[in-house]
């Protein structure tokens, strides 16, 4: 029963942090890490590990989505993330080396980068980073090829 | 003839390589690896810096950017949920359960984003995660 619960909780988080990704460009990480420690109650590593689990099916689906979409080159993408997994195994490597509190601090300071660029974001003028733009509902252009200049250079 | 050997075909110069024309991009392997990097070490996608990144450093255009970084985030976090699964530090039916309501989720989020004004959105979002970075910095 408290097992059930727990588990449609983090369903309903899961929903949340998706809602989330989608509209403000962030991962579901950001906010699975911190959630997983702090309201479930799991150690640093195993929340970042139980996170990654979790951003793998979301990634597909929205690679599946921009695809379907026209978006992007999924086949430039996966060889650069290829190259990105190297560094990925590298990197988790490193934190299972970490004493949960210093990764602790790590991600801390992270979030609160990610944290402080947001409100930049929302306040700042127009040169910040439009993630608003990321996806766009109407307009499906699939007859273009992808561009590198859309940002305006 | 000789100064239009010099000078090349102005056409051709000009125009702009398209993303697959090359095998591998040096500055795509660069952005990869610190995205693939922070990904292993933090548990997240990678996307909050490979993005950036891609927009601002490799000229991608946002969607581009955006398409490409969860592409990449693929393979990279195969490896590091393999390389934490093989540690035995995965709760799998967690895991589960939160994919579940984030694949939906994502979905529709993607549908609000027209309607909302994300702006003051982000403002309000920022300050959440610092607040939450404060909290887990002192919990530490």
């Amino acid at each position: 029963m408290t097992a059930a619960a727990l588990l449609a909780g983090l369903a309903v988080f899961g929903l949340l942090t998706g809602v989330a990704a989608g509209l403000l460009g962030v991962g579901g990480g950001i906010l699975m890490v911190p959630f997983l420690t702090l309201a479930v109650g799991l150690s640093q590593h195993a929340a970042e590990a139980t996170s990654l689990v979790v951003v793998l099916p979301t990634a597909i689906a929205a690679s599946v989505e921009l695809r379907r979409r026209g978006v992007g080159d999924l086949g430039v993408s996966l060889r650069f993330g290829v190259v990105g997994a190297l560094g990925a195994a590298g990197g988790a490597l490193l934190a299972l080396a970490l004493p949960a509190s210093t990764l602790r601090v790590v991600f801390a300071i992270f979030l609160a980068l990610v944290g402080l660029r947001l409100v930049r974001d929302g306040i700042g003028p127009a040169t910040s980073i439009p993630y608003q733009t990321a996806v766009d509902p109407p307009g499906r252009s699939e007859g273009d090829s992808p561009s590198r200049d859309e940002a305006g250079t | 003839m000789l100064s239009s050997l010099l000078m090349g075909d102005p056409a051709s110069t000009s125009a702009p390589v398209a993303p697959a024309a090359r095998l591998l991009d040096p500055q795509l392997v660069a952005i990869g690896v610190f995205g693939g990097v922070l990904s292993g070490l933090l548990g997240v996608g990678g996307g909050v810096i490979m993005v950036p990144l891609l927009v601002l450093w490799a000229r991608y255009g946002q969607r581009d950017a955006h398409a490409a970084s969860l592409g990449a985030i693929i393979p990279i976090s195969i490896a590091g949920a393999l390389t934490y699964g093989v540690a035995g530090r995965v709760y799998w039916a967690d895991a589960a359960a939160l994919a579940v309501g984030a694949v939906v989720g994502a979905r529709f989020g993607a549908g609000l984003l027209a309607r909302i004004d994300e702006r003051a959105l982000k403002v309000v979002f920022g300050c959440f995660l610092i607040l939450v970075a404060v909290t887990m910095g002192a919990r530490a």
